[in-house]
């Protein structure tokens, strides 16, 4: 998923560069208005936190190991605008740390699995959770979050990949990306629907359904408990607008 | 027990990267002598130039370039070309490599691979009686990996020049706002605490963990990692507020801008502009 240098034409990197921005600087806009001088320690928790869930592999059938993105159980938990933080900062310090994506790619990475992914998954979660108040259905809407979010950013991706020889090739040289829309779309599409979406709706349910088990309190995404009943919940949690 | 081992090694890889780049960024060469924000504008100027250039002589000659940099920057050759090559063999060169067939690059074929009774039609797709290798296809393969691997050198370069939080502070000058900045360098700061003890999450788990043991339940345990990981850093955040609120803390982020350029700088940042410019023309 992370896109490497070399790979985005200067035509699709610097647009998706400057909508990076423009989402960057409308959360921390947000963050600022809801959470004041907390915000900074706050969302260098939140970042840390997305940037460590990548950390824990588990195990997939077929004997090999597999992480989730995080983004879709960091907007669970964190709300999409912080989340929208917390993954762009875990994305940045990937990028210029371990040259896990691109410097050029940076907005691009960003916006798939910084903006993309949290909003379509909190999306989801919402529309399929409905009012249920727990139980198989919140489940349920937790792994289709998780699994609807990735896929969106896969396939955005590949859109950005499958454009590059369209948009910048000479006589018939692909200069970027050198496949196509008719391969980058089946395969970026398939891979993910088949296996890696499959493992971020599964981390995302099972995480969820610790944090509902244990702290609910503290996820953003279910109804908000009286403060009798969610004793444990943070103030700067309580402050994030829904 | 793939999965703890899996872990344990990423985490172990952030914890000696960082020991390794504070090292080196202690050395005493070219680059470790450079003002960082001179380092950071050149890094972006380099990756731009390696993303706009179209002809293979030219990325070859930011190889080059970039080689006397870090030889001149007395950096562990072999380390650093060691993930420099897997970066640009598995990122740039496999990714790639299909693309060198005329199936998907129309061209000169200079390899045949296949020959086919007839052509195949299937919806949008289409594969040719004579499969090959082209020129063309070859050309996009090898300016690609060229890519991959000049811009992770040079990223590799300013890395193991500059400490990290130096580094991120000279984006001072790309006007990026002191407070996202700061949110960067308390996240590093974060992830290198807590990555150790999430390493010692996973020693102990493995320690404890004897025998054959279900999928499900190992799923279980990781959810329960993550949860733990969420309440430490949610305390640490809140203790990281009142250390801040008792130290003056208002709210308002002001990084230090650092000193003014010194004349070694001027001097680098004008042959290195040099260099790009030459580049660009070539």
């Amino acid at each position: 998923m992370h896109i490497p240098d070399g790979y985005l034409s200067p035509q699709t990197y610097l647009p998706l560069y400057a909508a990076f921005a423009g989402f960057m600087a409308a959360a921390l806009r947000k963050m600022k208005k809801t959470l004041s001088a907390k915000n900074i320690p706050y969302l260098g928790m939140a970042s840390a936190f997305s940037f460590l869930i990548m950390m824990f592999n588990v195990p997939i059938p077929g004997g090999t190991t597999g992480h989730a993105v995080g983004a879709g159980i960091v907007a669970l938990i964190l709300g999409p605008w912080t989340a929208l933080i917390a993954v762009s900062v875990a994305l940045i310090i990937q990028a210029l740390l371990f040259g896990d994506g691109g410097i050029t790619a940076i907005g691009a990475n960003c916006v798939n699995m910084a903006v993309v992914m949290p909003f379509v998954s909190v999306w989801v979660f919402k529309l399929f959770r409905g009012k249920a108040p727990g139980g198989w259905r919140v489940y349920t809407a937790a792994f289709l979050s998780g699994y609807a979010g990735l896929a969106a950013a896969a396939v955005t991706t590949a859109v950005e990949f499958g454009i590059q020889p369209l948009i910048a090739s000479s006589n018939g040289r692909p200069l970027y990306a050198p496949y196509g829309l008719e391969i980058a779309l089946p395969v970026m599409a398939l891979e993910h629907l088949l296996l890696f979406c499959v493992i971020e709706g599964l981390v995302t349910m099972l995480v969820l359904r610790y944090f509902l088990k244990n702290d609910p309190g503290s996820v953003y995404a279910m109804p908000r408990q009286s403060s009798a009943q969610a004793p444990r919940q943070s103030s700067a949690q309580a402050k994030e607008v829904k | 027990m793939t999965f703890i081992d899996t872990s344990i090694t990423k985490i172990a890889e952030i914890v000696k990267t960082n020991y390794v780049q504070w090292e080196t960024a202690r050395k005493n060469g070219l680059f470790q002598k450079l003002d960082p924000r001179l380092k950071a504008v050149f890094m972006l100027g380099c990756v731009a130039v390696i993303s706009v250039k179209k002809e293979l002589p030219a990325e070859l000659a930011i190889s080059g370039f970039i080689f006397i940099l870090i030889l001149l920057s007395r950096l562990n050759l072999i380390r650093i070309y060691k993930r420099i090559l897997f970066f640009g063999f598995f990122f740039g060169f496999l990714i790639a490599l299909p693309s060198a067939l005329n199936v998907i690059t129309q061209g000169d074929i200079i390899f045949r691979v296949a020959a086919l009774s007839r052509p195949y039609h299937f919806w949008i797709y289409t594969i040719p009686a004579e499969i090959g290798i082209t020129r063309e296809g070859c050309y996009g393969v090898g300016i690609l990996s060229l890519r991959v691997v000049n811009s992770v050198s040079v990223v590799l370069l300013i890395l193991n020049t500059t400490h990290f939080f130096e580094l991120v502070r000279s984006f001072k000058i790309l006007r990026i706002p002191d407070t996202f900045l700061m949110i960067i360098i308390l996240t590093y700061k974060y992830v290198f605490i807590l990555s150790k003890t999430i390493e010692d999450i996973y020693l102990a788990m493995k320690s404890r963990l004897v025998g054959s043991i279900r999928n499900s339940e190992i799923r279980e345990i990781v959810s329960g990692r993550i949860f733990y990981v969420f309440k430490l850093s949610r305390m640490r955040y809140e203790e990281t507020y009142k250390a801040m609120l008792a130290r003056g803390f208002t709210g308002e982020i002001s990084l230090n801008a650092g000193r003014g350029f010194a004349g070694r700088d001027i001097v680098a940042g004008i042959a290195l502009a040099g260099v790009l410019i030459i580049i660009i023309i070539l």
